[in-house]
């Protein structure tokens, strides 16, 4: 799978988008949310699961963020943002 | 005929698909289902987006239709050459009806059809020869051209010509903008690649163009139409509107559009949908990099209009919110007395569509404003985000077909028997020698616009005369009227 | 604009109405970036002159809005004039939607034809796989008696081999060995729809005789073989088998789409109807002879009808006209031997009665034309036994010995003497022709319409009125049902010509107080 796109949707709500994949899903929840610390785990409205490089500080969106190391298990990839 | 339920519809796919051959019957299974409100995803109920079986006579047809012909071909003042053998062009050149105005063949050039018209021997030697001598020829026979496009058929990306390299010198010769544009027809599952293919060429070789030259004086107003392609003059239809509620419209994209208002369109606060799927992937670049935020809106029939403008007005300040008001306020009195002249007549009517990526669903509303009930829906080229968008606005257990095939559509509407179908040119003569209502929905059958309030009024007269023509009366000879129908005439009567 | 419902307005008038101009104005003064009107209007003037002329016909690899199509086109009508045929084209879908909706807008019928739906993988590894599963979805889907298989440019670029693919679908049990599958390779990058006719149309008939000549014998059957090559005139089809039945003479029609692109609408959708039947194409070798209706365009035909069915091709010309009608008539009366009959030789009195009655109106009209060549050479010939003067004929496609032909046939008449022959040029060069030449009238399909408002932007008086003549006829209804052949199609020509002259006429003189003498009642 390649990159995903990350949007805010109206209400507020991320949107994770994967043009190839016709992907395009609420995030419901992400591991780290704060103004120090960005990124883990992330969970889709449709209950799949991906995971997103840490980052110090949250990043500007819209963004891509694009397919890295493979990390096994339920999560697959691991996307860099 | 009264509504079917979720097991007559059931069992209706199911018959359908008998006489498929195995392999084709699985595949196709995939594509047909019965509507369920309460899914939240389509791919739950069907599958889009995959090949056309071979033999089943698709609709479909190809990239370069969806990059030349859609996408592409509106922008009037460009050149877009179709590059290769003869055919593609002419089958393609004028039968669109992305209405433009201009002086065609000196500033515009939508209805002309510029080809390489291939031989043999460019295939067996290779085009790029060709095609640079023919930019330099339009450069002189066409001086005021704005830029040139080149639009790949199939034989360029399997003969492994670099239209890129060309593009790029002849872009230094002339000092103009030349797009390079790989929309082979092989390319993908239908025309939604060419689609992508094309708004990806957009992005690469145009949208930067006026990064850091602010030349052009913005205002906190300024909107882009885009996947509005203007047929029978729906941008124009729909800017009037916008335009009315305070808003400018800076660009269309792309019917009736210019090289200029594409350039321009980065300088936009917010960018408008209108066909979502063949320019969700622009407005998406322009979202993560110009950071303008874009919605879709839907402009057929007063329900869907008044909740666009409302949405959209939403992302202005109050002079914008009450412009959005005031617009649909003064338009009541006219969509009224189109719903009061028109609903009578058409209250009750079943529908059965077959569009391309967007009317499928966008155009339910419009027929439920004259009481009229979508009962059959499916995309030509539609995704999985399509379908998703499609769900709620149907009802429970009707019928969804995806990329359906000739004989799939024949056997649906004996079945389900609608007042009214809509789809295209080469479903319409099919279902009017079998007595059906028939309406071009790609092309409006030659009228529109449809969209925005002068278009719903057109919309609703249209399906009115289709519906309620003394023609489908006649379609059986008085002397074959079985004793069954005129018991049925008795009984109406 | 607010839409009154008493009086709802399409685009046209709608867009007429201040508030759209006034907002369309804006959008050209604001965003579009337009060049001046004072440079728009110049380069215009530019377009219509000499000069640009020169510049326009020295192209050498651009071609602008050309009057041709591809091969396939050709191949799908021809299959559909044999009975339960389904057209099946080897290669893109696209190809495949692009002409059938062409047709359909033509024809304002359904047409039947399946593609194989080739994508990238194809590309890379040919498109075997979808032969296989396209012939057994076809029919199954469709049941046909016959799928008549063609190319796209996609399957002839990689080299996709037709028959070695639908043999392999047989042997591998995908359609029944004995099911017939007649093909023809029609790449799109060699000549044009006529040639992707004539290239189907020889398919067929190889695919159904070649192996069977044994048991033939030229004459046995005592018929003739009509052959129309790509011809879109439903009346065309028609007054062949009228004129054969009127004469008396067994013949066959070798293609005959007639029924199929004219079904009733009745409550029943047919995909298939009449054609020309496989018994008939069978005995075509028996026949006495084929005569070949476009013979231009039917070359390929021509070398099978001689080498393989050992019969003698008469020297014909398309029967459009008067003389070459006649021509027609008499030889089928020689090698039939039967008489032209009396009610054909009345129609030939009739049409002759026209021509006296027109000929004041149509003497010394200026016609330029454009078409298929058999087309063009025909109209050609017919509007110089008008007393027509014909300034240019174009034809896209023909080739240099269809010019010499071309030019003899005007070096023959003293109404022929200022004309020019065209090949290989386009209706970009057409437009210059029209503009320098000034005929008083174009003929030819539905594009020449942009050429006429293009004359008509420069000055109503240099106006060139287009009279709709050809394939395809998008923009007017039901033309394709009339005929252009025989006398009969003769007199539809000669009709449809004079009231275009006598039209022009009463357009030109209805000016109140100015020209009112000559907007006269009777002419």
């Amino acid at each position: 799978m390649p990159s995903v796109m990350l949007r805010k949707r109206e209400d507020g709500k991320l949107l994770f988008y994967v043009a190839k994949k016709d992907l395009e899903e609420t995030i419901e929840s992400l591991e780290f949310d704060s103004p120090d610390k960005w990124g883990g785990e992330v969970v889709l409205g449709d209950g799949s699961k991906y995971f997103f490089d840490i980052l110090d500080a949250p990043p500007k969106i819209p963004l891509h963020c694009k397919r890295n190391a493979y990390k096994g298990g339920c999560h697959g990839f691991i996307y860099s943002c | 005929m009264a509504a079917m339920t979720k097991e007559e519809t059931e069992a209706l796919i199911q018959e359908v698909l008998e006489v498929y051959p195995e392999n084709a019957k699985k595949d196709r299974a995939k594509h047909l289902a019965v509507n369920d409100q309460s899914l939240e995803k389509a791919n739950k109920c069907i599958t889009s987006n995959r090949k056309s079986l071979p033999g089943v006579m698709t609709i479909r047809g190809c990239a370069y239709a969806g990059s030349k012909g859609v996408v592409w071909g509106p922008i009037k003042d460009m050149i877009h050459i179709s590059h290769g053998p003869v055919g593609c062009g002419q089958y393609s050149r004028a039968g669109r009806r992305n209405y433009y105005v201009g002086t065609t063949g000196v500033n515009t050039f939508g209805t002309m059809n510029f080809t390489s018209d291939f031989q043999e021997k460019d295939i067996v030697f290779g085009g790029d020869k060709k095609l640079a001598k023919l930019i330099d020829e339009i450069e002189v026979l066409f001086p005021l051209n704005k830029g040139i496009s080149i639009q790949s058929e199939c034989p360029i990306g399997l003969i492994g010509d670099d239209i890129e390299a060309v593009a790029k010198v002849k872009n230094k010769e002339h000092g103009k903008t030349i797009v390079p544009v790989r929309c082979e027809g092989f390319r993908g599952v239908s025309q939604s690649l060419g689609h992508h293919i094309a708004n990806d060429a957009i992005r690469d070789w145009v949208l930067e163009k006026r990064d850091g030259d602010d030349s052009f004086p913005t205002t906190p107003y300024d909107v882009a139409v885009i996947g509005d392609y203007n047929i029978g003059g729906d941008a124009w239809a729909s800017r009037t509107l916008l335009e009315e509620m305070g808003l400018r419209v800076v660009a269309q994209w792309s019917g009736d559009g210019t090289i200029a208002e594409i350039e321009k369109t980065p300088k936009v606060k917010l960018n408008l949908i209108h066909c979502y799927r063949s320019m969700n992937y622009i407005a998406r670049h322009m979202e993560e990099k110009y950071s303008i935020p874009w919605i879709e809106y839907n402009f057929f029939g007063p329900t869907k209009i008044a909740e666009s403008l409302r949405r959209i007005a939403a992302h202005f300040d109050e002079t914008i919110i009450e412009g959005a008001e005031r617009v649909i306020k003064k338009y009541e009195a006219e969509y009224d007395a189109v719903i009061a002249k028109y609903k009578p007549r058409l209250q009750g009517k079943r529908v059965m569509l077959y569009v391309g990526g967007l009317r499928p669903r966008h155009v339910i509303g419009a027929y439920e404003d004259l009481g009229m009930e979508v009962v059959g829906t499916g995309y030509e080229f539609g995704h999985n985000d399509d379908y998703d968008r499609t769900i709620k606005e149907m009802g429970n257990a009707t019928l969804l077909y995806d990329d359906v095939t000739g004989y799939e559509f024949e056997e649906f509407v004996k079945k389900v028997q609608p007042d009214l179908i809509g789809s295209g040119i080469k479903e319409k003569y099919i279902f009017q020698k079998m007595g059906i209502p028939f309406r071009q929905m790609h092309s409006w059958d030659y009228s529109g616009p449809y969209h925005g309030y002068d278009g719903f009024a057109i919309f609703a007269r249209d399906m009115d005369m289709t519906l309620n023509n003394p023609c489908w009366k006649q379609i059986k000879a008085p002397w074959k009227k079985d004793a069954a129908s005129n018991e049925a005439v008795k009984a109406v009567a | 604009m607010s839409q009154k419902v008493d009086n709802i307005q399409p685009s046209y008038p709608l867009f007429r109405t201040d508030e759209y101009k006034d907002n369309l104005a804006n959008k050209r003064a604001e965003y579009e970036e337009r060049h001046p009107q004072e440079q728009i209007d110049e380069v215009f003037q530019w377009t219509t002159t000499k000069e640009y002329q020169e510049i326009n016909f020295n192209r050498e690899a651009l071609t602008v809005n050309p009057a041709k199509a591809c091969q396939p086109l050709g191949a799908v009508l021809c299959a559909l004039g044999f009975e339960k045929t389904l057209p099946y084209v080897h290669g893109s879908q696209g190809c495949v939607a692009y002409f059938r909706t062409y047709f359909n807008r033509h024809f304002k019928e359904p047409i039947a034809c399946v593609s194989d739906s080739m994508t990238e993988d194809a590309a890379v590894f040919g498109g075997q796989k979808n032969m296989f599963a396209g012939l057994e979805n076809a029919k199954a889907l469709y049941k046909p008696d016959v799928i008549a298989v063609s190319t796209t440019c996609m399957a002839e670029v990689i080299g996709d081999d037709l028959n070695a693919f639908i043999n392999n679908a047989k042997n591998e049990g995908h359609i029944e060995q004995d099911f017939p599958t007649p093909f023809a390779h029609t790449p799109s990058f060699v000549g044009s729809h006529t040639t992707g006719w004539d290239n189907m149309f020889e398919g067929i008939m190889r695919y159904n005789t070649l192996n069977f000549m044994a048991d033939k014998e030229v004459g046995s059957n005592g018929k003739i073989n009509f052959v129309p090559g790509f011809e879109t005139y439903l009346g065309n089809f028609r007054v062949i088998n009228r004129m054969m039945k009127e004469m008396g003479v067994d013949y066959t029609l070798l293609s005959d789409p007639t029924e199929v692109l004219d079904t009733p609408a009745d409550g029943t959708f047919r995909m298939y109807a009449g054609g020309t039947s496989y018994a008939d194409v069978k005995d075509a070798p028996n026949a006495i002879t084929t005569i070949l209706l476009q013979p231009w365009q039917l070359e390929k035909t021509k070398k099978f009808v001689d080498a393989t069915w050992k019969q003698e091709v008469p020297k014909l010309n398309i029967p459009m006209g008067l003389e070459w009608t006649d021509a027609l008539l008499m030889k089928v009366s020689e090698l039939s031997g039967k008489p032209i009959p009396e009610s054909l030789e009345k129609e030939r009195g009739r049409l002759v009665d026209m021509m006296t009655d027109s000929h004041a109106w149509m003497h010394g009209k200026k016609f330029a034309l454009y078409g298929d060549a058999d087309f063009a050479l025909g109209m050609t010939k017919f509007l110089l036994e008008l007393g027509a003067e014909v300034t240019d004929v174009l034809v896209n496609h023909a080739n240099k010995r269809w010019k010499k032909a071309c030019e003899e046939v005007l070096a023959a008449s003293p109404y022929g003497q200022n004309a020019t022959v065209h090949i290989g040029k386009d209706l970009w060069h057409f437009r210059s022709l029209v503009f320098t030449n000034k005929p008083d009238f174009m003929m030819g399909n539905s594009y020449g319409k942009f050429i006429q408002r293009d004359t008509f932007y420069k000055g109503e008086e240099f106006e060139v009125p287009l009279i709709r003549v050809g394939f395809p006829i998008f923009d007017r209804h039901h033309l394709h049902r009339m005929t252009t052949l025989g006398y009969e199609g003769a007199i539809y020509l000669l009709t449809t010509l004079v009231n275009a002259v006598l039209e022009q006429l009463d357009k030109e003189t209805k000016g109140m107080g100015t020209t009112d003498y000559n907007y006269y009642l009777i002419r």
